[in-house]
């Protein structure tokens, strides 16, 4: 049969086109600031993870410059052979110190730590149980084992508890598998509670920490320090991508973990290692949320501010409990309308819309950042009021 | 669907058994109205329709085509939708079972993409004795008995899934009509009959496969996957005979592996061989005796998600007790368990639906490998 090997391409590309699937990339022409000009037009900025402004931290990019400078562009290799530098092993002291656990293992980027380690942790005969709600990153991990997969509704501890019951008489291991923070409500796993189902029946518990890492917890140390349970969680794992500003995916749990997980994470053993400048930056973010505790308590306030104010003007928040506030609208169209003018207004905030989010709960996703003056807030708050106003929202 | 084709028929007298007492209306009609029975279709219908309406931004862009006077455009007309044909008038003012078919008739013949119809279980049997699968229908629940699974939840639930139809955000997935045996019931003998396999209007089943991105799954996709699993079940319990109970889902994965079975009975499978067909009750119970471990399959039927106790008596307390609780797989493609949350029992023996009550919840099997956690309800518990 003769085939033409790439005509798909542009049939499935152009049927995304004609459904207004695809993606539109918005172009930023300054740095992820909280006043960031994008498609050329100033803004504030709800839609970026950099939550403590720490990419811009004058600190972190004095110690990434220097580090390019003294140890060069690339690190020449994979981390198992010959790109293992001195500054990634700091780095993993330093985050396992900050997170209160045995030990730490940086990945390429988030993605790959799911994708990398939950296949290794359980196989066939093994079942793995999941929050509804889960990331797709955590779904794609799970995609990859051959176990069986059960799901439970969101944050539902007596659904989990059944599961768990069931699972104990027919399973070798069982995997709880968790988001921290639910980057679509903003919400938090009641992680105490499913370490504690998880030793009561001897499954390991595993947390997406990536909306966590640097928000929530004294100084920012995560979900395990939220809950006071450091180093109870088996895998704790994280981004270096959102609030520490930088790059890269992070695991925290005992030395037999990272022994584990560095043998077996395909991910990790066939991907190039961080930059030194990548790894510089890292460990400059851990120093500053160490030293400077502003910059989360700043977060906080400007969290607590925005959604007390929201919440007064009449918008619904929904259940969030961290700096991700939903602005829950009802219908997708309104959704989309909001946030495309909020955009002319000078206000930069994703709609987030069905079948991500149930059809009468579409919403306008906004994250905080902690570089957002005072007056930024009360501008982005009268935009809110004068087009929630106008959609007859509020 | 730019312009959906609506065929849209009201049964005026159903649901006036109900208020007099008479579990059904059919074959007394007469009777209830001698009792003081008032019509309720009609009303349900109007609010149904100015729901739909309230929904519409443009104008409805429909065409709608329905039968004369009480039977539908009565109700079109007084909530202001535009007919675009009368396509039957009943003889007599007293409407049968026969005026309903042969609207149904008639519909067929305009192509319409949906029956959108108001009544109760013996309104939607008689639409599928004309429709079979062919066409889908929604129904808005009007009647005294509303276990098929083609009619909306409440009057407004109807008036949304009609709206998101004809703005095609609905797809089309299989829908058990069921009714219950009026006569045997008015002698004091329960009995729900499932009669076939209808298309409904459902939620589709969404797969994220970009960041915020999502695509439909069809519904054949997930059967697929749930025969898949089964398969691996029954070469992990070679020793067992597995029963396939009734209804749409199962009678796919059966028919899929390769048995020849049958849609609304139960059929018996050991080691690869078909071993029992429409199987009664003492036939179930032998086959047990010669094989005794065994694993039964089921699926939520009709409106209110049952999986023993509606449409499947076969599968009786002693059967399930033979069986055993923990050997019930339950299977349902994701649309299917978004209209029934709750998974229902009710066997008839308090002894054996209290030994489902005590479970909570029942992990339900929604793709290859994949389950998730369902409420289980029982009526005594």
């Amino acid at each position: 049969m003769k085939r033409h090997p790439t005509t798909f391409l542009k049939e499935e590309y152009e049927e995304l086109v004609s459904k207004d699937f695809d993606w539109k990339l918005r172009v930023l022409e300054t740095g992820s600031t909280p006043h960031s000009v994008v498609d050329g037009k100033e803004v504030i900025m709800l839609c970026s993870n950099n939550y403590l402004n720490l990419s811009n931290h004058p600190r972190l990019i004095q110690e990434a410059m220097e580090a390019a400078k003294k140890y060069g562009a690339g690190s020449g290799s994979v981390r198992a052979i010959a790109g293992t530098m001195a500054l990634h092993m700091e780095v993993e002291k330093r985050l396992a110190r900050f997170k209160g656990t045995e030990a730490a293992l940086i990945y390429q980027t988030g993605f790959a730590a799911n994708t990398g380690l939950i296949p290794q942790l359980a196989g066939k005969g093994d079942v793995i149980i999941s929050d509804e709600l889960n990331h797709g990153s955590i779904i794609d991990g799970v995609r990859l084992t051959k176990t069986d997969r059960a799901i439970y509704k969101h944050r539902d501890m007596g659904e989990l508890e059944k599961v768990l019951q069931d699972a104990d008489k027919k399973y070798r291991r069982i995997l709880i598998i968790t988001d921290g923070v639910f980057s679509m409500d903003g919400d938090i796993a009641p992680m105490d509670e499913i370490v504690h189902l998880g030793n009561k029946y001897g499954a390991m518990t595993y947390v997406d920490d990536a909306h966590g890492e640097g928000v929530i917890g004294p100084d920012g140390r995560g979900i395990g320090a939220h809950f006071g349970i450091e180093g109870k969680i088996d895998v704790e794992m994280g981004t270096f991508s959102k609030a520490y500003g930088v790059v890269g995916g992070l695991i925290a749990g005992s030395q037999y973990l990272i022994n584990f997980a560095y043998n077996k994470s395909r991910t990790w053993l066939l991907s190039g290692s961080h930059p030194p400048a990548v790894a510089a930056a890292q460990l400059a973010a851990i120093d500053v949320l160490e030293t400077e505790p502003k910059h989360v308590k700043r977060l906080w306030d400007n969290t607590t501010y925005f959604k007390k104010e929201l919440t007064s003007l009449g918008f619904d928040t929904g259940e969030s409990e961290t700096p991700i506030t939903p602005v829950i609208v009802g219908e997708s169209s309104k959704a989309k309308e909001l946030s495309n003018r909020l955009f002319d207004e000078g206000v930069f905030a994703l709609p987030i819309v069905f079948p991500m989010v149930a059809r009468d709960k579409a919403r306008i996703r906004t994250m905080m950042n902690a570089g957002l003056t005072n007056e930024d807030l009360d501008f982005t708050l009268d935009k809110f009021e004068k087009l929630g106003k106008a959609l007859k929202i509020i | 669907m730019t312009q959906a084709k609506i065929g849209f028929v009201v049964n005026p007298i159903a649901g006036m058994g109900g208020k007099v007492g008479l579990k059904g209306t059919d074959g007394v009609v007469q009777q209830a109205i001698e009792l003081g029975a008032q019509p309720i279709a009609p009303q349900r219908a109007e609010e149904t329709l100015r729901e739909f309406l309230s929904y519409c931004k443009t104008p409805d862009k429909t065409s709608w085509f329905t039968c004369a006077g009480a039977m539908g455009s009565n109700e079109l007309k007084k909530v202001g939708i535009r007919i675009t044909e009368i396509i039957y008038t009943p003889k007599d003012k007293n409407t049968l079972s026969h005026d309903t078919k042969n609207a149904c008739t008639k519909f067929l013949e305009k192509q319409v993409d949906l029956i959108f119809f108001c009544g109760g279980d013996g309104t939607a049997r008689d639409i599928f004795e004309i429709i079979g699968s062919k066409t889908p229908m929604l129904g808005i629940p009007a009647g005294v008995k509303m276990h098929s699974g083609v009619f909306g939840i409440t009057t407004s639930a109807t008036a949304k899934m009609l709206h998101e139809f004809v703005n095609n955000t609905l797809t089309i997935g299989d829908a058990e009509i069921m009714d219950l045996d009026e006569d045997r019931y008015r002698r004091g003998e329960w009995n729900i009959r499932l009669f076939g396999i209808a298309k409904g209007i459902v939620e589709p089943t969404y797969i994220q496969v970009g960041k915020t991105m999502f695509e439909s799954v069809s519904d054949e996709e997930i059967k697929d996957e749930l025969t898949e699993h089964i398969v691996d079940e029954m070469e992990k319990h070679t020793d067992h005979l597995f029963l396939f109970g009734s209804g749409g889902t199962v009678d796919y994965i059966a028919k899929k592996i390769g048995f020849d079975t049958t849609l609304l009975g139960i059929d018996a499978v050991y080691q690869n061989k078909l071993v029992g067909k429409d199987l009664n009750e003492n036939g179930i119970l032998k086959l047990l005796k010669k094989y005794p471990q065994a694993t039964v399959i089921v699926s939520p039927i009709g409106a209110q998600g049952f999986i023993l106790g509606r449409g499947n008596l076969q599968l009786s307390p002693k059967v399930i007790k033979t069986i055993g609780v923990d050997n019930v797989i339950v299977v349902a493609t994701p649309s299917k368990l978004a209209g029934t949350p709750v998974i229902r029992v009710d066997t008839g023996d308090k002894n054996l639906d209290r030994s489902f009550a005590e479970k909570e919840f029942i992990l339900v099997v929604v793709g290859y490998r994949l389950s998730k956690v369902v409420k289980i309800q029982t009526n005594n518990f």
